[in-house]
């Protein structure tokens, strides 16, 4: 690695609200936010509940997904000091917004039409025009990219843009990713029986029952440490090691040993030069609350730290901030950056007793003070695809 | 809205060459004598998005088997599966209950998924969404990747559906948004339509017979001016240079077509891709290295 990656900045929304404060709040205290929603018909599923912002005047717009990002973006790079202008790659992890394309189709069924709001966004659906309006709405003039690869696309995005850095092709990118929750998706997830039947996310807990959707928005600013120390920015933090691999093992589920999750993990801990994990701290877990995904995903860390497995600290934050899907990588890399910087654990929330299949330390319900130098935080995908990316404290 | 903000990359792109191992081209549904017949593959359902997808690279990793920890693979779709996203959108406005199948089905993830696990691939896959040249981000991409050491192929691929009324919606305001045009509309009966094309890559160093390299200047007036890129080797420009719909898979289609060309013929070629809003058209010099003697080439598309 040529050039050492650092985090200069970020901007982030949940169903918690905004910024790192609303983080602590909900998040970090161990405060699950799952309601029924009122955004849309929930009668026909088999469960109302997502962590989705209540409704409320503006509210839709407010969260219209090219609003939250350029919202998120703006307060990213207000925190980095870099303003329009700057040569910076556009990353984003994002399916589009699908919201214009069931108003086309539910416009087919009403007689008033396609509703203003999607007639004049119908491109919005397409996740590269949101890079895009990103893009050209803060200023930068560096390359875009947009990676659709499901619940692993913006953590793609964090990797791709530590590639860049390190390798000494850019100075800076701006990661992002973004999910709302919208009817399409949850109406997918409950037909693939999917989501939670408690109204609650029990990541790692012998009840856990599936997963819930939830809001979430994030924008990171990656940049060279010696670009971020000639401009005399502080970096946040920095990111050390990052790998990304595939379970060739079924379209939909994860390697019921966790095979793709060890080998993104072992290859993000080369690069951080700890291969055995020796400085690790903390592991901010996909962890969905699904039967599957929990128990390989125990499998695939106790590969690949075998001898510090059960001694470092794993959390789900989805127990709070429900599943995020494409922006899960980018704002959960924002929650293991807090960690870092505040000294505290997420806890896992919901757990109410263990798995044999789940046997590890998942800092349950209530969160805890640490003394902190490195964190992973790892991400899985339909079709297989796992990312790992370590994180320090400078 | 039309977003003019001008775009540098001087540092993004490489100047590192690549190997082609294997090209492939599939269409299907567009009325044409020569659609490729598509493989059934199991859990896909209604689409052509994921067997297009399969179908050309099944063909370059049939053709080049190699190490599957050892290969990365990398799809990029303006769009993604549309025919998949409409079907289900249709079916929940009108009631009814949604397909499993549609929802294992929505992601370009999942048909990566069934040809990681078909060809034993666990190196790292992603899929992209890009208004430029995909040409110009995947080979962009493979050279990035490249840089792993442990990595010896990328394969990149592109899938395009035709799509209805809807998507040429999208393609209008995408069009208005970024002044490039709009790409004719689907007659109903090829708005199932697709097509597919894929690259198998590798280093140069590894037994590929031509190679692809991006060059500096693009020909003007239809010369070729390869002074900047250093090269005394006389080029043929090929590519239409001219402004494909954002996201087209087109270049891609003729870099297959190049390929196959200089396998069967020798010599190089300038392959030029669509310009893009706030960027100049990209060009890359493909080149034959060695003839492949007794090579039984596939034509399937090579006219397109």
């Amino acid at each position: 690695m040529s050039g050492e990656v650092t985090v200069t900045g970020f901007g982030v929304r949940t169903v918690f609200g905004t910024g790192a404060e609303a983080i602590r709040r909900g998040v970090f205290a161990g405060v699950p936010a799952f309601m029924a929603t009122t955004r849309f018909d929930t009668g026909p599923y088999r469960t109302p509940m997502a962590a989705a912002a209540p409704d409320g005047p503006g509210a839709v717009e407010d969260w219209a997904l090219r609003h939250a990002l350029a919202q998120c973006g703006a307060e990213a790079l207000d925190m980095a000091g870099l303003g329009r202008g700057t040569e910076a790659a556009v990353l984003l992890g994002t399916v589009g917004d699908t919201i214009s394309i069931t108003d086309y189709w539910r416009a087919g069924e009403a007689a008033q039409g396609v509703p203003a709001r999607s007639r004049e966004r119908a491109a919005d659906a397409v996740p590269a025009w949101l890079a895009e309006l990103l893009a050209t709405g803060l200023g930068l003039t560096g390359p875009r990219l947009t990676f659709t690869n499901a619940c692993v696309a913006s953590a793609a995005a964090i990797i791709h843009a530590c590639r860049l850095i390190s390798s000494g092709r850019l100075d800076v990118a701006v990661c992002a990713g973004g999910y709302l929750v919208e009817e399409a998706t949850f109406g997918k997830f409950d037909s693939g029986r999917a989501l939670s039947q408690d109204g609650m996310v029990r990541p790692f807990s012998a009840d856990r029952s599936g997963l819930l959707l939830g809001d979430g928005v994030a924008v990171v600013v990656l940049e060279s440490a010696e670009h971020a120390r000639r401009r005399g920015a502080r970096p946040l933090t920095t990111v050390v090691g990052w790998g990304a691999a595939t379970d060739a093992y079924h379209i939909a589920q994860p390697h019921p040993e966790g095979a793709g999750l060890e080998a993104a993990t072992r290859q993000a801990l080369r690069l951080a030069g700890d291969p055995d994990g020796a400085a690790l701290g903390y592991v901010n877990a996909h962890g969905t609350g699904t039967k599957y995904n929990d128990a390989a995903e125990t499998r695939g860390l106790r590969a690949a730290f075998p001898k510090r497995a059960e001694s470092i600290p794993v959390s789900s934050t989805k127990s709070t901030t429900g599943h995020l899907l494409q922006a899960a990588g980018v704002v959960e890399f924002v929650i293991t950056m807090l960690a870092l910087t505040d000294g505290v654990l997420p806890p896992t929330a919901g757990y109410t007793r263990p798995d044999p299949q789940c046997d590890l330390d998942y800092v349950p319900n209530q969160p805890r003070p640490v003394d902190l130098r490195r964190a992973l935080t790892i991400n899985a995908a339909f079709g297989g695809a796992n990312t790992a990316l370590v994180l320090e404290r400078p | 809205m039309t977003t003019q903000t001008s775009r540098s990359t001087a540092k993004a792109v490489r100047r590192s060459p690549l190997g082609i191992l294997a090209t492939a081209t599939a269409t299907h549904g567009t009325g044409r004598g020569d659609d490729t017949p598509l493989p059934k593959l199991s859990g896909f359902v209604e689409s052509s998005f994921s067997p297009l997808a399969y179908e050309v690279s099944k063909e370059c990793l049939t053709e080049r088997p190699g190490d599957g920890s050892r290969t990365a693979v990398v799809l990029a779709s303006l769009q993604g599966d549309t025919i998949t996203e409409d079907l289900a959108g249709q079916r929940m406005v009108s009631g009814r209950v949604h397909n499993p199948l549609l929802f294992m089905q929505a992601t370009a993830n999942s048909v990566l998924g069934y040809l990681s696990r078909e060809f034993q691939i666990t190196g790292q896959m992603f899929s992209l969404s890009t208004l430029d040249d995909p040409v110009t981000e995947l080979l962009a991409m493979a050279d990035l990747l490249f840089e792993d050491p442990e990595l010896e192929r990328v394969l990149v691929l592109g899938v395009e559906l035709g799509g209805g009324e809807r998507v040429a919606e999208v393609h209008r305001e995408l069009a208005a948004g970024t002044g490039r045009p709009v790409p004719p509309a689907s007659p109903a009966a090829t708005a199932t339509a697709g097509l597919a094309a894929a690259v198998l890559l590798g280093r140069p160093a590894a037994g590929a017979p031509v190679s692809v390299r991006p060059v500096s200047v693009r020909p003007a007036g239809g010369e070729a001016n390869e002074r900047n890129a250093g090269q005394a080797e006389r080029h043929e420009a090929e590519g239409s240079g001219t402004a494909e719909h954002p996201g087209s898979i087109q270049s891609l289609f003729e870099l297959a077509v190049v390929h196959r060309r200089l396998l069967r013929d020798g010599g190089s070629h300038l392959l030029v891709t669509a310009p893009v809003a706030g960027r100049a058209p990209a060009t890359f010099a493909l080149t034959a290295h060695a003839p492949v003697p007794g090579r039984n080439e596939t034509e399937n598309h090579a006219d397109q």
